[in-house]
């Protein structure tokens, strides 16, 4: 599509959505910190104000803007990921758990805290537990013939899933109740409060690996909406793409998810909402659904710190927030899918 | 027309695992030539033409484009040679008409490339030459039937292909749109294009087809140019239905162009 | 969001609750059913819950029948030799039991303990596994003040109600001596503590909580409180360095070690000043973990952690005595010198 005033309009209010929810979630936090204070941290590391408290300086850098870094991150690979699944599976109801990488980075994760494993083998346990939950789903799907192939993955998705919530139902009963138990919770739970710098750096590789093929497939990727034999008469070799698409998107996810724990509903509303406004054409619904992905993970954590006493579960308020604003689009979208 | 075919059937058998749905099909295409493709439902027709796109392995015998089988031409070579027309059909998103003839370009466009200028002027013109170059923003699931089956000709169009494999086109149009979709395609015959339709209707294949290939339970009934082997006998065989039943109504059709 | 609701949530997911208070409690036994078998005939004793298997263990380690959790070696080489080698048999919690009906009638317990929570839900599902099995089911009120009640409750209903009351006395004297240390000095602001579970340190209990009880009743207050109360919660870092905090607690040594090393975490005043303090977990937890009478352990310990400034030098050395000399009445082994130097390892800044 041409680009003219009418085009670019969403984009602008898109960014400075994303813009005023960056600013208000560096202001808002637990420490109590003056706005001219956070400024001149800001600009004291960069060397245009002077030295400010270290702990005010610790406060801003290296704790909230690398949680608004992490919400980022996680919110546009999530939102890509989720966008990428749909147009791939034909299916809006679809999220990036489908093929149950959620459900594999949950039990690489508990077993991690079972097994009284230090933090950082919780995280690399949920990452590779993610990945291998959709490696077994693709093997098994690729292994089952004269069936429609989409319909394949996404049972064995359903089926592999369940197999592995049934292991961390397992893991929880046999789990210290009062050790172990509460961290297997909150892990599932979700939440960017124990996400730090180190661990963001630690993860992006494999989100920015992710993000790279499906913005480098962003038209390609149309095709498969039209179903498999559709798009190989066009010319796509079907299996291949999907097959790169899956790995690229579960990667991301896995990475995600490795780091802030399982984030439910993200991946399913953060690609509708982002259809309604540019329409299905995936060369625009991946920028759209990434700045509104990571405008709504940035804007729900804020809420998480700040709206309570204690710290609210991400997972929890994504649902709170994300399920009432989806309905009301989805009320008043007209026609538009 | 010139003399080696384009695609060529050799004593083809297709099917699935376990059931065999064609036997001993041969057939040639070649450069500006109709060919239609006549059967009851169940004869092999939509497994004949997913064989020759190459979407259905051929169980014995040959599929030639341009001597040489599908499975070993890319995907993408394959589809700048052959354009295909499915039957009319539902996308679960909101692409508009434009997002769906320019998906015709995949076969064109760099695999990591998106659709240049130059594509999209390909697509606006595949939707201007069907004449329905106005439909180019709308959102595709809103069209009706018969738009809906000019925009995915215009798709195959847009893939620039010596042969166009086309799924009953004229199935689930209206009166005009019919007659519409036959008149491209008589146009398309005079662009130098190979075409293969499949259709329900005989009065279709007496007006566009150079050649007729009846189906019946996945053998050749018949094989030739319309007018003598479209007779009453054929099409009571081919139907199942009395000549005394057929007679009447196939005498009585529309004087053929 | 509606806190309340959201707490409830939250302890039932973790199975934390803290016990109501709308029970009436009188001594230490707050529910029974079924008719008792004669103390000196009980001899075999299913313990329902890890609280109820270390009350068991400190007061009659023959008659314990098995363990409701894993017991790994380390453990189990602190404990008295007949429950040293007793096998993990699984809990009796309602949905969350490990151990089958029909296991727990094939080990033939003289009565089933337990110790905790007393709220309905429980309640009634300790009445539901008296009337599926037939077997007497006492359940204890697990709060730390009831201790020495519950010692010599439990101890007389057991056969064992000398030991009972021996403990009894002792749990009865700690408190004392707690509590005194606690309220004494009015003046004196009481140590702002963050007490950091979980791997990351960033989980810890709310106001009221019973992971907070022995740090609560030390008279240590709680910066959490600020957030609520109720069971536990997670916190991030920056809530942390708002609070910042005079002593930081935990029973994880490894995160102690990570904290040392940690920039976040040096900017906490607590950090700084080295005033954190590894809680030893064997034979089980001193300060929660099972929130039991292996508490009474750690209250002695607690005191010159947080109040040091009152222990100068031999007197430190006196309560530290006192604190192995109760480790070793409770569990009749001698408290390893390397167990609270281990955990003190992380402590030093």
């Amino acid at each position: 599509m041409r680009p003219g005033p009418r085009r670019s309009l969403p984009w602008l209010a898109a960014l400075a959505g994303l813009l005023t929810v960056l600013v208000i979630a560096c202001c808002a936090g637990k420490f109590p910190l003056p706005p001219e204070q956070l400024l001149r941290a800001l600009l004291a590391r960069l060397g245009w104000a002077d030295p400010v408290d270290a702990t005010v300086d610790t406060v801003v850098w290296n704790i909230r803007l690398p949680r608004i870094a992490a919400g980022l991150a996680i919110g546009a690979v999530l939102g890509a990921a989720g966008a990428a699944y749909q147009n791939m599976f034909r299916n809006p109801l679809v999220s990036p758990d489908i093929l149950g990488v959620s459900a594999g980075a949950g039990l690489g994760a508990a077993a991690a805290i079972f097994l009284a494993l230090p933090l950082v083998a919780v995280q690399a346990m949920a990452f590779a537990g993610g990945l291998l939950a959709v490696v077994a789903v693709y093997l098994v799907a690729r292994s089952v013939r004269r069936h429609d192939p989409v319909l394949v993955l996404v049972l064995a998705g359903v089926a592999v899933g369940t197999l592995l919530g049934a292991g961390i139902s397992l893991l929880k009963i046999l789990a210290d109740p009062y050790t172990q138990l509460p961290s297997i919770t909150f892990w599932l739970l979700g939440g960017l409060n124990a996400v730090t710098g180190g661990d963001l750096l630690a993860a992006l590789p494999a989100m920015l690996l992710g993000l790279l093929p499906l913005a480098l497939l962003r038209w390609r990727i149309n095709l498969l909406s039209l179903g498999d034999e559709e798009a190989a008469a066009l010319g796509v070799e079907v299996r291949r793409l999907r097959a790169l698409l899956i790995a690229a998107a579960t990667l991301g996810t896995a990475a995600a998810v490795s780091l802030a724990g399982i984030i439910g509903w993200v991946g399913l509303v953060v690609p509708h909402v982002a259809r309604l406004v540019v329409g299905p054409e995936f060369s625009r619904l991946l920028p759209a659904s990434l700045l509104t992905g990571a405008g709504f993970l940035v804007a729900t954590d804020t809420l998480a710190r700040t709206v309570a006493p204690m710290e609210l579960p991400l997972g929890i308020l994504t649902a709170i927030v994300g399920a009432p604003f989806f309905l009301v689009l989805l009320a008043r979208g007209r026609g538009h899918r | 027309m010139s003399g080696e075919p384009l695609l060529r059937l050799l004593e083809l058998e297709a099917g699935y695992a376990g059931h065999t749905v064609l036997h001993g099909i041969d057939l040639a295409l070649s450069r500006g030539e109709v060919v239609c493709l006549l059967g009851p439902n169940g004869s092999g027709k939509t497994t004949l033409l997913r064989t020759l796109l190459g979407l259905l392995p051929p169980r014995a015998g040959r599929v030639e484009l341009l001597g040489v089988a599908p499975a070993r031409w890319s995907r993408a070579a394959f589809a700048r040679h052959v354009g295909h027309v499915p039957q009319a059909h539902e996308v679960q998103f909101a692409f508009s008409a434009e997002d769906i003839v320019l998906m015709g370009r995949a076969s064109r466009v760099g695999l990591f490339s998106t659709p240049s200028r130059h594509d999209r002027d390909m697509a606006m013109q595949c939707l201007a030459t069907l004449g329905v170059a106005h439909l180019a923003s709308r959102v595709y699931t809103t069209l009706s039937g018969g738009e809906r089956q000019l925009v995915l000709i215009a798709r195959a169009l847009a893939q620039e292909p010596s042969i166009l494999v086309m799924d009953e086109p004229t199935a689930s149009l209206d009166f005009g749109n019919q007659l519409r979709v036959l008149e491209h395609v008589d146009r398309l015959r005079g662009l130098g294009l190979a075409v293969l339709m499949s259709t329900h209707q005989p009065e279709h294949a007496l007006r566009v087809a150079d050649r007729v290939l009846l189906l019946a339970q996945g053998r050749v009934l018949a094989e030739g140019p319309p007018e003598p082997t479209l007779t009453v006998a054929n099409l009571a065989a081919l139907y199942g239905v009395p000549e005394a039943v057929i007679g009447p109504v196939w005498a009585a059709r529309p004087p053929s162009t | 969001m509606n806190r309340r609701s959201f707490l409830s949530l939250l302890a039932l997911a973790t199975l934390c609750s803290r016990s109501s208070r709308s029970l009436a409690r009188e001594g230490g036994v707050a529910a029974r059913f079924g008719e008792l078998p004669p103390a000196g005939r009980v001899s075999r004793v299913f313990a329902a819950g890890s609280p109820a298997a270390v009350l068991a263990c400190v007061l009659a380690p023959g008659k314990l029948l098995g363990w409701p959790m894993r017991m790994d070696a380390a453990a189990r080489a602190l404990l008295p030799a007949p429950a040293a080698d007793l096998p993990f048999l699984g809990r009796l919690s309602g949905r969350g039991s490990t151990v089958g009906t029909e296991t727990l009638l094939s080990l033939r317990p003289d009565l089933v303990l337990d110790a905790g929570s007393v709220n309905p839900l429980h309640l009634s599902g300790a009445e539901r596994v008296w009337q599926q099995t037939g077997l007497p089911y006492v359940l204890v009120d697990g709060r730390l003040e009831d201790h020495p009640a519950q010692l010599r409750e439990v101890g007389r209903l057991i056969g064992a109600a000398g030991r009972g009351r021996e403990l009894a006395g002792l749990a009865a004297h700690i408190l004392d001596r707690v509590r005194a240390e606690a309220s004494a000095n009015r003046d004196e602001a009481p140590p702002r503590v963050y007490y950091a579970r979980g791997r990351d340190g960033l989980e810890t209990g709310l106001a009221g909580s019973i992971n907070m009880e022995a740090i609560e009743f030390a008279g240590a207050s709680n910066v959490a409180a600020e957030a609520g109360s109720g069971g536990l919660t997670q916190v991030s870092m920056e809530q942390i360095l708002a609070w910042n905090p005079d002593v930081l607690l935990t029973q994880d040594a490894g995160f102690a070690r990570r904290v040392r090393g940690d920039r976040l975490w040096r900017s906490v005043r607590a950090v700084r000043n080295g005033r954190i303090h590894v809680a030893p977990i064997l034979p089980f937890g001193w300060l929660d973990g099972p929130p039991g009478v292996n508490r009474l352990v750690g209250l002695p310990w607690l005191l010159p952690r947080l109040y040091p400034h009152r222990y100068p030098g031999s007197d430190r050395g006196r309560l530290d005595r006192f604190t192995a000399e109760t480790f070793e009445r409770f569990y009749g082994k001698a408290l390893p010198a390397a167990l609270v130097a281990a955990a003190a390892d992380g402590e030093a800044g």
